[in-house]
Formats: structure tokens, C-alpha cells, sequence
């Protein structure tokens, strides 16, 4: 390679690693603004102020929800298996909500720690099956339980 | 090694060879979308969640896929063109942004038809669908950048730059589901070894179908390539009597 070519590489390969380094730091210092819901671990250690807007992901705790007979009103509990915050939403849910199932809702926290969502989306992981193969990894015992690993607290 | 790369640069004998490799490229490409296509629609299992909505993944994920590669190729295409000042690579990288546009659009559009019916929003601001806007935008600057400097070589140079700046975008898209915490699943395990994540009924067709799309993308690109070549060397004794000749 020509000397000429070779420093035109050598500024162009500089400056594309300078730009990538700063992106990185500037992207590192953001995690938490760019992160798009809070845990319920982080809301349940008062991370969050009453009356923020804010999301919350985790999974609907199994057993906590019930729902009212005569309106759309729900409440339920969402955890990432370390603490669980209690949600109430009235409104239409997504057709995946069920309980086990991980989601991601938008809304307050009031005073008594209770999480009031104006909106509850579904997160699903990224393992798909048809029912026969999960009936077939369920009776072998194989867990395939829907568990997107953002929702879940690394157990420590 | 560096005489076959030059004799690459040369508009005319990418323009012949091209032609040579075409039938080879669009029988088996032609062959893999019907299989693919008929596959996922007609005979792949309804998922156990999402029922026959998990169809949309089979167009999503190859478009989704190939849209990372535009950038990186145009990258390579643009530190060509500004070290070796090789034509052929500036006209590549020309050619690229548009089509670049179309397929990040497209992964965009069936995403959001995907996560209107699973999720319960079309879009949300999270890491992931966020990149890729970001991306979307860098590609029509890309060809906004070049439509507004009229001299070739100055739009060839600025657009090289902003095409490897724009690589950084594709680390942060392909990355935004591990570094943050997103709406957007992080990619599947699709790996032979592991068949309780993914089993093969799943994921076969799904590799068909992403080997169609990039298939259909080599195609697209190699085809846009010789439009411009005859266009940029349009003076050329060459091409001139291949007009004529037919």
C-alpha cells in the first residue's frame, strides 16, 4: 500500500474509533434514560417519586390478579421475583395478559406504593413453539415458562 | 491479490461478470421465497402464544436482519472510495442508501403490525425501535446528502464520511436489547444444539426465508449497480457499443 493510502486509512480508522468510544460513553452515561421501564425492585426501594410518570416492567405475579365483575377494572401484582408492586388499571389488556405473563405498564405511583397504569402493554421472550412442542417440554418437565430476562432481577 | 482488486474497481468488468452471476443468484433466490413463503404461511405451527401472528416474524426478522448490513457495506464501499478512489465502490455505496431506506422501512412497518397485535402499541420509544428510526433518517440524510452536492466526487466523499459514522448506529441497534432494558425481545436462540428454545419447525423456514432476503437484496443492489455503471460511464466507448449492439 502506498504511504499516502496508508495515513488516509490510519485518520479514517482514528477517527471512526474516536466517534464510536465518545457514542459509547455518551450511550453508558444515559443507561438509565434510555432505559424504557423501571423495576419493581427500583420502585419498591423508592427510586421513583410519587406522582412521576413513569413505566414498570416485570411479570404479573401468579395469583395476584383479580378482576372486577361489573367493569374493566384489574388489579394485580407485578414482580421480578425479589419484590412485587401492586398495580390497578382499568381498561382493555393485551390479548398475551395472563398471569406469569411479563409487561410493561405506564402510569404513577402513589403514596401507599400502589402502581395506577394508564396503559399495560405485553412483553414476550424470544422463544417461540407450537402448542404441541410446549405440551410435550411441559409433561418432560422442561421449564419453558416465559420469563423475558430483562423483567427478572439477576438473583444475588 | 491486489491485481484482482483493481481489476474489480473497473465499472466494465464488474458490469460483465455481474451479468455472468445474475441466473445463479435469482433461480435459487426465486426458489427460497416460494419455499419460504408457502412454508411460513400455510404449514408452520401456530405458536403457543401468538397463535398465527407469529407468521409476521418470517418477514420481520429477514428484513430486520439485512437492513444492519447497509450501513457497514456502504462503510466499506465509503473508506474504498476515500483511500483508493475506486468508482466502483462510490457507485455501490450510491446505489445502497435507497434500497437501504426500503428495507429499513420495511422491517419497521411489519414490526409495528407484529407489535400492534401482541404487544398493544404499533410503536414505543425503546432502545431498539428507537435505532432503527435513527438508522431510517441516517440513510434518507445519506441520500439527501448526496442529491445536494452536485459535483460526484465531493458528494462521493461526504457521503463516505457520514456512512461510517453512521456504523456506529448499527452496534447500538443490534446491542439495545442486551445494554438496556427494552419492549423489544432480544434476538432468539436459533442454535441446533439447543432444540428446547427454539425447535427446528420454527427456525427452518425462518433461515429460508432470511437467506431468500439476502439473496433478494444481492440481487437488488447488483442490479441498481450496473443502472448506475451505465449511467456514470455512460461516454465510455464500451457502453456505447452495447447500446448500439442491441
Amino acid at each position: 500500500m502506498k504511504p499516502h493510502r496508508q495515513k488516509k486509512l490510519g485518520i479514517i480508522l482514528f477517527i471512526a474509533l474516536g466517534l464510536s468510544v465518545s457514542v459509547g460513553l455518551i450511550l453508558y452515561a444515559m443507561t438509565q434514560n434510555i432505559n424504557l421501564f423501571y423495576t419493581p425492585t427500583q420502585v419498591a426501594l423508592g427510586e421513583v417519586d410519587v406522582g412521576q410518570r413513569f413505566r414498570i416492567g416485570g411479570m404479573v405475579k401468579e395469583g395476584s390478579l383479580v378482576s372486577a365483575d361489573d367493569s374493566l377494572q384489574v388489579r394485580f401484582e407485578t414482580t421480578d421475583y425479589v419484590h412485587a408492586v401492586p398495580i390497578q388499571y382499568e381498561g382493555i389488556l393485551p390479548d398475551l395478559f395472563r398471569e406469569g405473563q411479563g409487561i410493561v405498564a405506564e402510569g404513577t405511583v402513589d403514596v401507599a406504593g400502589v402502581f395506577h397504569a394508564s396503559r399495560v402493554l405485553a412483553k414476550h421472550d424470544e422463544n417461540y413453539m407450537s402448542q404441541e412442542v410446549k405440551a410435550a417440554l411441559d409433561a418432560a418437565g422442561v421449564d419453558t415458562e416465559n420469563h423475558p430476562t430483562a423483567l427478572v432481577q439477576p438473583e444475588s | 491479490m491486489w491485481l484482482w482488486f483493481s481489476k474489480l474497481g473497473s465499472p466494465k468488468w464488474f458490469y460483465e461478470l455481474s451479468g455472468r452471476w445474475l441466473p445463479w443468484l435469482v433461480i435459487p433466490m426465486a426458489l427460497l421465497l416460494i419455499v419460504g413463503i408457502v412454508w411460513a404461511l400455510l404449514f408452520v405451527p401456530p405458536d403457543y402464544q401468538q397463535g398465527n401472528t407469529i407468521r409476521i416474524m418470517y418477514i420481520h426478522v429477514p428484513f430486520a436482519s439485512i437492513s444492519l448490513a447497509f450501513f457497514p457495506l456502504m462503510a466499506v464501499a465509503g473508506t474504498i472510495t476515500l483511500v483508493w478512489r475506486m468508482k466502483l465502490a462510490d457507485m455501490v455505496a450510491k446505489q445502497a442508501a435507497p434500497l437501504g431506506a426500503w428495507f429499513t422501512a420495511l422491517a419497521l412497518a411489519s414490526g409495528s403490525i407484529w407489535g400492534s397485535d401482541i404487544w398493544g402499541t404499533w410503536w414505543i420509544w425503546d432502545g431498539r425501535l428507537t435505532s432503527m428510526l435513527l438508522q431510517f433518517f441516517l440513510l434518507i440524510g445519506v441520500i439527501s446528502l448526496r442529491s445536494a452536492l452536485e459535483d460526484t466526487d465531493a458528494a462521493a466523499k461526504a457521503c463516505a464520511v457520514l456512512s461510517i459514522v453512521g456504523c456506529i448506529n448499527v452496534f447500538v441497534i443490534k446491542f439495545s436489547v442486551d445494554w438496556w432494558n427494552t419492549l423489544h425481545q432480544p434476538a432468539g436462540d436459533f442454535s441446533l444444539s439447543d432444540e428446547a428454545a427454539n425447535p427446528p419447525e420454527v427456525w427452518v423456514p425462518l433461515v429460508i426465508m432470511i437467506v431468500a432476503i439476502y439473496l433478494f437484496f444481492a440481487v437488488s443492489l447488483i442490479l441498481s449497480t450496473r443502472n448506475e455503471i451505465l449511467q456514470r460511464e455512460r461516454r465510455a466507448q464500451w457502453v456505447q457499443e452495447l447500446v448500439e449492439g442491441h
